[in-house]
């Protein structure tokens, strides 16, 4: 009945109609340029530094432990996924970050998440993820030096990636993000005379969410090229919006709306280029499902509840912990079956 | 195709049958030797009936049937045996091409049992690809009740365009060929599955309805897409019915046939013409002349390909059968068998070997084109890391091997050659282990046996020592306390577990006539020896304890 299965027949016609693992990367990559594009147009060149730098210590971080490990570097290089997740990194960095800040953020990320983990495929938290809840954890003070738009000059560029810039000139460039101002407004604070008192830098709103809306550009061409599959980020948008709307509705003068919450920090960003890495998420649909509206959920718990203004990073690496459960339990029911999974493993199928 | 249902999943490869369907459909120059192998079908290899030296016609009995799951084999060429192999039969032919045909029947008077004795004397097995033998397929209808024939024209794989030609040139005798299932199984409706990128099969399958008022035959043309020619994928598409998963059409009231099976069973049936041909698709850029040729078996591929232009030195590889589920040819010195529905002589540039395999990346691709709703990447990493409890959750068993999967990965691992080694990895382990339970029936029923035959020699002893007591009348010294309580507790479990294997034997009969009882009339005969022991035993008590009270 079965014949031999050649590997080499199917994966002929293989070879020229599907983007290999490499170009799938390579899209993801070049789906978060508008979105770097434009957070540099507003937070200045510092946040092209991070990514470039991020991504040179990806490659070279991945290149010596390929080597280490004695596996073909050029191959695997060649995959671009530690250049992903470098760009990714370096795009979640505030711009006046230090470069040894970047190298310890990179270091976990590639050598900790990934390949003392086995490398591509194999590493069960989102590598990206790992490094910037480090940094987040470790180096506080930098992690949040978020200067108003166009507040960093160019001269002071290299200082900065340096590292040398002088500790009152880094207080001065210090800002708060929107999600971390309405945080930190104080219990007795109306949500209206927060607003009120004008609490951001100007312009400070609206480059947040020109930022959020590059991010959706990217994304879109991302879903539209069928790199990603829309089941996390709908998912993962949707529990936050459903969240969101729920607090605001029981409480609009202490809970921020809705929309705020999806246009501001890494929602959407988060949405499509960190909870899709499909290595890391759940496998099947409806664990996909589950698994980005895991993360919704927890972000908007966090945000709301926690220490923490934004809470993408720490919801992912939550929900990763989550997947082998989901996995576990999101088994589809194959044709044919009566129900997902047979009632004892080793019955006669 | 307004009316058709959907499954799961499907892919678009390109579909290349261009190539082999423009031209019509005609004979291969008979072959001046046939190699015909013992194995043309799935189970059991024929045995052979013919020595070298005999002479034989086409149609001759060459091969008989042994066993259920086998069939019988006949000359394709007339001429003489010159040589029988352990697994093939030679014959050098006399380029006479003289026949030897059974007598015709009438279909639609014969019995039943005559027509079914002709499905299996005429050696014909399912020409799609499985080769099951057609005569036990037919007779489904002792176990199942079947409402509907569905003729699989569907005939999804790239390059094949086999069934195309053979409804284009047949269509009229197709239908009367499916008929004549229809009438042995039962079935009150025919429905045909084809796919849209055939018009000229549906053309001449649209003509040929037109004749047939009366009978219920339904032509449904489903959009291309593979695997829609699986056949679970096929009645899901045409009948919206779940084929329960471990089991057969049957078990919904299907029976699935293809094109080229119906028209051997005709010429069977109606010109005593046993199977001794069959349409090949010769296809691929390494030949000059693709089309589909009538080809008697055994027939050398070598022969077939070079007399369709083959171009040697831009040849790379030859696949028997589809480029999604067939095989690579080793060698071109082989012959075509009732199974070879497809030649392509492929070029290197055509289809070139696979890139090299990186890790998955749990991308989901596979999991979106299984036709089975299975997760291919879950199967993946767990065949690889031979954890079979995880594969049984995750439904190995269930997957159909369409290769849909592989065809996607953007990592090109070869999922379904892992698939494969796991199924025959775990196939093997459930075979030792049915070994060793048989084998330790065995030895338990050598146990009771042993037990039994002491009992008796016990039984003997007591006997001549009360009659010794009897004659001597001196008072027996054997004031061995019996423990009658314990043995009657013994000879009710012994008479318990008797009923209990006689009651398994018979329920596991029921429901499967085909299995062998072996391992389960050990049981039986295990516990029989138990309870003849623990009756020996028992009434041995109570002989030596009313004799130790009477005196």
């Amino acid at each position: 009945m079965s014949m031999m299965h050649a590997s080499g027949v199917k994966d002929a016609i293989t070879a020229t109609s599907v983007p290999p693992t490499a170009s799938l990367m390579r899209w993801v990559i070049a789906a978060t340029l508008p979105g770097i594009a434009t957070m540099s147009y507003f937070f200045g060149l510092g946040i092209i530094s991070n990514v470039l730098l991020a991504a040179a210590f990806g490659v070279a971080l991945e290149a010596a432990v390929l080597r280490l490990r004695q596996r073909p570097i050029r191959v695997k290089l060649n995959d671009s996924s530690a250049l992903l997740t470098g760009v990714l990194l370096g795009a979640s960095l505030p711009p006046a970050s230090p470069w040894w800040l970047i190298g310890v953020g990179m270091i976990a990320a590639i050598v900790v998440a990934k390949q003392l983990y086995g490398g591509l495929g194999h590493n069960p938290f989102n590598p990206a993820m790992v490094g910037y809840a480090l940094l987040l954890v470790s180096f506080p003070t930098y992690m949040t030096l978020w200067a108003p738009p166009q507040e960093l000059l160019p001269n002071d560029l290299w200082a900065q990636i340096a590292g040398t810039l002088p500790t009152a000139q880094l207080d001065s460039l210090s800002g708060a993000t929107p999600l971390d101002a309405f945080k930190h407004k104080g219990e007795a604070v109306l949500a209206s005379e927060f607003w009120a008192a004008s609490p951001l830098p100007d312009g400070t709103l609206s480059a947040w969410r020109w930022v959020a809306l590059a991010w959706l550009a990217g994304g879109a061409v991302l879903l539209a090229k069928r790199i990603i599959s829309w089941h996390i980020p709908v998912a993962m948008l949707g529990s936050v919006l459903l969240l969101a709307t729920l607090f605001y509705l029981s409480d609009p003068s202490h809970f921020a709306s809705p929309l705020f919450h999806l246009l501001t920090g890494a929602t959407l960003f988060g949405a499509f280029f960190i909870a899709t890495d499909p290595v890391s998420a759940a496998t099947s649909q409806r664990g996909k499902l589950l698994y980005g509206a895991g993360i919704g959920a927890l972000v908007m718990i966090i945000r709301t509840f926690g220490g923490y203004p934004d809470a993408v990073a720490f919801a992912v690496l939550l929900m990763n912990l989550c997947v082998p459960l989901l996995d576990l339990y999101s088994v589809p029911r194959p044709t044919g079956q009566q129900k997902a999974s047979p009632g004892k493993p080793g019955e006669q199928p | 195709m307004s009316n058709v249902y959907d499954f799961p999943g499907g892919i678009y490869p390109p579909e290349r049958k261009q190539r082999s369907n423009q031209s019509a459909l005609i004979q291969a120059p008979l072959p001046g030797r046939v190699i015909l192998t013992l194995q043309q079908h799935s189970g059991q290899p024929a045995t052979p009936c013919v020595a070298p030296g005999d002479e034989v016609k086409v149609g001759s009995v060459i091969a008989k049937r042994e066993g259920m799951i086998c069939s019988d084999l006949h000359a394709s060429i007339s001429g003489t045996v010159s040589e029988v192999g352990t697994t093939q039969i030679t014959i050098d032919g006399d380029g006479q091409d003289n026949w030897e045909r059974l007598p015709s029947l009438d279909w639609q008077r014969a019995e039943p049992s005559a027509l079914l004795e002709r499905l299996n004397e005429s050696g014909i097995v399912g020409l799609g690809g499985a080769g099951f033998p057609t005569h036990i397929k037919a007779r489904v209808v002792e176990r199942h009740a079947i409402h509907t024939l569905v003729i699989n024209a569907a005939e999804c794989e790239p390059y094949i365009t086999a069934d195309d030609l053979t409804l284009r040139h047949h269509a009229n005798e197709v239908l009367e060929g499916a008929q004549i299932v229809a009438k042995l199984c039962g079935a009150q409706h025919i429905m045909i599955g084809i796919e849209d990128n055939k018009p000229d099969a549906i053309k001449a399958l649209k003509h040929a309805l037109s004749n047939y008022q009366p009978i219920n035959i339904e032509l449904k043309v489903i959009p291309t897409r593979y695997p829609s020619g699986g056949e679970r994928q096929l009645i899901k598409r045409l009948l919206n019915l779940d084929v329960p998963s471990g089991g057969l059409p049957a078990d919904v009231g299907v029976l699935c046939h293809n094109p080229g099976t119906l028209l051997a069973i005709l010429h069977a049936v109606r010109d005593g013409q046993p199977l001794v041909s069959r349409v090949v698709t010769l296809t691929g850029e390494a030949i000059t002349q693709p089309g589909n040729r009538w080809v008697r078996l055994g027939t050398s591929v070598r022969e077939l390909l070079e007399q369709a232009g083959l171009n040697t030195p831009e040849l790379h590889q030859v696949i028997q059968g589809g480029p999604m589920m067939g095989s690579p040819l080793l060698t071109l010195d082989t012959p075509v068998t009732k199974l070879t529905n497809c030649l392509i002589a492929a070029t290197l540039n055509e289809l070139p070997p696979p890139p090299a395999e990186s890790p998955c990346i749990r991308c989901g691709e596979c999991e979106s084109v299984c036709p089975v709703a299975l997760l291919p990447q879950q199967l993946h990493w767990y065949a690889r890391a031979q954890d079979d409890a995880k594969l049984e959750r995750y439904h190995l068993f269930d997957c159909i091997e369409c290769g849909a999967c592989s065809y996607v990965c953007p990592s090109h691992i070869p999922l379904v050659v892992d698939y494969r080694e796991a199924k025959s990895r775990i196939r093997l382990q459930r075979i030792e282990a049915v070994k060793a339970e048989h084998a330790k029936h065995r030895f338990e029923f050598r146990q009771a046996r042993l037990a039994r035959e002491e009992a008796e020699k016990q039984a003997r002893k007591q006997a001549r020592q009360a009659q010794q007591r009897r004659s001597s009348t001196s008072a027996a010294a054997s004031s061995e306390k019996v423990d009658l309580r314990g043995l009657r507790i013994a000879h009710a479990a012994a008479k318990a577990s008797v009923k209990k294997a006689e009651k398994t034997l018979a329920r596991v009969a029921q429901e499967d006539p085909k299995q062998s009882l072996d391992d389960l009339e050990m049981q039986l005969a295990t516990a029989q020896e138990n309870l003849k022991a623990a009756e020996l035993q028992l009434a041995q008590a109570r002989e030596q304890q009313s004799s130790e009270e009477s005196p």
